[in-house]
C-alpha cells in the first residue's frame, strides 16, 4: 500500500507545469442554423487536474456528451477553447482537429459499449488495433499488448478470443476500457458507463476507475446523471443544466449544501432516499 | 407461479433452459420487484406471464402459473389472447423504442383500447385522452396527435403505460421501466405507477436491476440468479437480513453504501450464463461461504427461514449486515 501511494504520489506531479492537465474555455457548441440554432453548451469552463475524479452530472439533453466530446477532439466548438497541459490544442477557429500528437492523452468511454465495439472483430483484435495505431507496435507484440491490458481489466484470454456478443454489458464496457487505455493517456473520459450494466458489473467498473485514478494517476470525468456514482467517485463535480454549468464545487459540499434547485431535484431523486 | 420451466426450441428438436426453477406468488393488489443479474431470465419470465415465449422462440416446459384461477402454463394463445391487455397488462422492456414512429399516439392507444370491442372510435378517442390525463401528461390534447420522436423518454414511457393500462388490468408488469431514464424521470415514472396501482386496484410486478427501486415500490421481492429463484420475501426482509450470499452482495455492493476512496463489495467474476450453468447452486464460483456440499446436484430448491425463502444451504453462516 506503501509503494503505492508513491507511486501515486509521484504520478501526480505534473511535469513542470502549473495549471489544470486538461481545460475547457468558455465552451459554447451550437447546433443548427438561423431560427433552429440553439446550444448544446453554453459558455463552459472546467478543468481537471493531474489524478483528479471530476463528476459532470445533469439531466438528458443538458448538454453532458457534448461538452465531453468538444474535450476529446470529436466535437469542433462554436465558441472557446480546449487546453491540454497550458497549450491551446483545439479552438473553434482551428482549421484541422485537435492534432494526433495530443489526442492520445484524453480517450473516453461510451454508455452503450456494445455500438463502440466492431461487432466483427475479435475482442482481443478490438484492443490491438488500438494498439497498434497509438504504440505503434508490430502486430505481435500488439497482441501481447492487447492480452495484458484486457487481463488488467479482468477480461481473461480466453474470453479475449470471444466476438463481443458472446460478453454480458459489464465484460464489453471493460474491454472499452482496456481500448482507451491502449495509448496510456491522462485524462480518461467516462461517458454514462454504468447505465447499461447490471449491479454487479457496475460495482466491478466503478472499482477499476478507481484504482486507475489511485495507482496510475489517471484523471478521471465521469459523466452521470446519477449523483450517487459521483459521490462515490469524484472529489469535483460540475452540474449542468439545459447547456448550462449551474453550479460547481467539491463533491461532496455541493451535496450537503445544493445551491442551485435543480442540484437538490437530482439528490431527491437517487433511488431510496 | 410454482417451479416454472421455460426452455428455447435450438435445432433438431434440442432443448435450451433459460429458466429451471422460478417461483413467484402475489396477491390481489400486491407488488412484487423481481431483481437479478442481466441475463438471469427475468424478462423471459415476463413473457411467460403474457403468452409471449413462442413468439421468442421458446415455451414452458414444465411447472404451473395460476392466475386468478386459470391454469395458464401451456394455455393456448386463444385463452391468451383473452388474458393478455385485458387482465394482465405489460410495459416490455426498453418500450421507449416501443411506440410506432409513423403513426401518432392517439391512434396507438385507440388500437389498444379497441381491441376490446364495444368502444364507438369517437368514444376510444376520448378514453384516449382520459388515458393520458390520468397518467399526467401535460397538454395531452397536442400530446395525442404528436409522433414518438416528439415526445421525451419520460412522455414515451407515460404514453406505454397508458396503452399497458387501457383495458384496467388486474395485473400490470414492467419490465425495466425506468433503466433508460433520468433519476428524476425515474422517480415521476415510479410514484405514477404506484399512484395508478392504487387508483386501478391494480397488483404490479416490476422488474429492475437495481434493489433500491424494488424497495420504494414494492412489498415482496423475488431474486432470480441463472434462471432459478433464490431468495424471496418481504422487501424489508431482504434488505435488513438476507438469506442469500447473492442478495447480500447487491446490497452490499450498492454505491449509497460505500464509503468514497473504498473499494465496493463487488461480487467477483462474471454471472454464469444459459447454457453453461454450473451443477449444484449456480452461485457457487462466486460465492465465499461455497463448500463440496454446494457443488454437489441437485440445484437447492426455496426453503422456508427466518421471514423468507432462500435456496442457499447455509443460510444460518451469511454474515449479518452492518447497517
Ligand atoms: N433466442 C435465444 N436463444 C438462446 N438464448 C437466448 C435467446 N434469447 C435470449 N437468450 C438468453 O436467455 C437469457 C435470459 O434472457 P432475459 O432477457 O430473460 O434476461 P434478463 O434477466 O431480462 O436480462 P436483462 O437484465 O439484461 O434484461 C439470457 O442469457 C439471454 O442471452
Ligand atoms: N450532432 C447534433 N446535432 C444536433 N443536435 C445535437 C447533436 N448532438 C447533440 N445534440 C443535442 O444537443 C443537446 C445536448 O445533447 P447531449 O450533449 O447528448 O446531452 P447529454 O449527454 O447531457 O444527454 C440535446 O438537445 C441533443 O439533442
Ligand atoms: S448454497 Fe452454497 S454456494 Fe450457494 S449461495 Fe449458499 S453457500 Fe453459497
Ligand atoms: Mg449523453
Ligand atoms: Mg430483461
Amino acid at each position: 500500500m506503501a509503494a503505492l501511494t508513491s507511486e501515486a504520489e509521484e504520478k501526480l506531479q505534473p511535469d513542470a507545469i502549473t495549471g489544470p492537465l486538461l481545460e475547457g474555455k468558455d465552451i459554447t457548441v451550437t447546433f443548427g442554423r438561423g431560427a433552429e440554432a440553439f446550444d448544446a453548451v453554453r459558455a463552459a469552463n472546467v478543468t481537471v487536474d493531474g489524478g483528479e475524479a471530476v463528476g459532470i452530472v445533469g439531466e438528458s439533453g443538458s448538454g453532458k456528451t457534448t461538452l465531453a466530446r468538444t474535450l476529446v477532439g470529436l466535437q469542433r466548438p462554436s465558441a472557446g477553447e480546449v487546453r491540454l497541459e497550458g497549450q491551446k490544442v483545439f479552438s473553434a477557429a482551428a482549421e484541422q482537429g485537435m492534432p494526433r500528437s495530443e489526442r492520445w492523452k484524453t480517450q473516453m468511454i461510451f454508455q452503450d459499449p456494445y455500438s463502440s465495439l466492431n461487432p466483427r472483430m475479435r475482442v482481443w483484435q478490438a484492443v490491438a488495433e488500438a494498439v497498434q495505431v497509438w504504440q505503434e507496435l508490430p502486430g505481435a507484440e500488439a497482441r501481447v499488448e492487447a492480452l495484458r491490458l484486457l487481463n488488467s481489466m479482468g477480461i481473461s484470454d480466453d474470453q479475449a478470443r470471444q466476438f463481443p456478443k458472446s460478453l454480458s454489458g459489464g465484460q464489453r464496457q471493460r474491454v472499452s476500457v482496456a481500448r482507451a487505455l491502449a495509448p496510456n493517456p491522462k485524462v480518461l473520459i467516462a461517458d454514462e458507463p454504468t447505465s447499461s450494466i447490471d449491479q454487479s458489473a457496475q460495482a466491478q467498473l466503478l472499482n477499476l476507475l478507481r484504482r486507475l485514478q489511485a495507482e496510475r494517476g489517471l484523471a478521471i470525468i465521469f459523466i452521470s446523471h446519477d449523483l450517487g456514482l459521483v459521490r462515490y467517485l469524484t472529489s469535483r463535480v460540475y452540474v449542468m443544466q439545459t447547456g448550462d454549468i449551474v453550479e460547481t464545487g467539491k463533491t461532496q459540499a455541493v451535496l450537503e449544501r445544493p445551491q442551485h434547485a435543480y442540484t437538490r431535484l437530482l439528490i431527491d431523486s437517487i433511488p431510496g432516499r | 407461479m410454482t417451479d416454472l420451466c421455460i426452455s428455447f426450441h435450438k435445432g433438431g428438436g434440442r432443448k435450451l433452459p433459460v429458466i429451471d426453477a422460478a417461483n413467484l406468488s402475489l396477491d390481489q393488489r400486491q407488488a412484487v420487484g423481481i431483481v437479478g443479474e442481466s441475463g438471469s431470465g427475468k424478462t423471459m419470465l415476463c413473457r411467460a406471464l403474457i403468452g409471449t415465449l413462442p413468439r421468442h422462440g421458446a415455451e414452458t416446459v414444465s411447472g404451473t402459473v395460476h392466475f386468478d384461477g386459470q391454469e395458464l402454463a401451456g394455455a393456448s394463445e386463444r385463452v391468451w389472447r383473452g388474458i393478455r391487455g385485458r387482465e394482465i397488462g405489460y410495459i416490455p422492456q426498453s418500450s421507449l423504442a416501443g411506440l410506432n414512429p409513423v403513426l401518432t399516439v392517439e391512434t396507438q392507444l385507440v388500437e389498444s383500447i379497441t381491441a376490446v370491442g364495444s368502444l364507438s372510435r369517437q368514444e376510444a378517442r376520448q378514453e384516449a385522452f382520459a388515458l393520458l390525463e390520468r397518467v399526467q401528461i401535460p397538454r395531452a390534447q397536442q400530446v395525442l396527435k404528436a409522433r414518438a420522436h416528439q415526445l421525451s423518454g419520460g412522455m414515451r414511457q407515460r404514453v406505454m403505460i397508458a396503452a399497458a393500462i387501457a383495458q384496467g388490468p388486474k395485473l400490470l408488469i414492467a419490465d425495466e421501466p425506468t433503466t433508460a431514464l433520468d433519476v428524476t424521470i425515474q422517480r415521476e415514472i415510479l410514484s405514477l405507477i404506484t399512484q395508478l396501482r392504487q387508483e386501478l386496484n391494480m397488483a404490479l410486478i416490476l422488474v429492475s436491476h437495481d434493489l433500491a427501486v424494488i424497495e420504494e415500490v414494492c412489498d415482496n421481492v423475488m431474486v432470480m440468479y441463472a434462471g432459478a429463484s433464490v431468495e424471496a420475501g418481504p422487501v424489508e426482509a431482504l434488505s435488513k437480513a438476507p438469506r442469500h450470499p447473492y442478495t447480500r452482495a447487491l446490497r452490499v455492493s450498492r454505491v449509497d453504501r460505500a464509503v468514497p476512496g473504498q473499494d465496493l463489495e463487488a461480487i467477483p467474476g462474471d454471472a454464469a450464463s444459459v447454457g453453461s450453468w454450473p451443477a449444484g447452486c449456480r452461485f457457487w464460483p462466486r460465492c465465499a461461504l461455497a463448500d463440496d456440499d454446494c457443488r454437489r446436484d441437485p440445484q437447492p430448491a426455496l426453503m422456508p427461514t427466518a421471514q423468507q425463502l432462500s435456496a442457499c444451504i447455509h443460510p444460518e453462516r451469511i454474515p449479518e449486515l452492518e447497517l
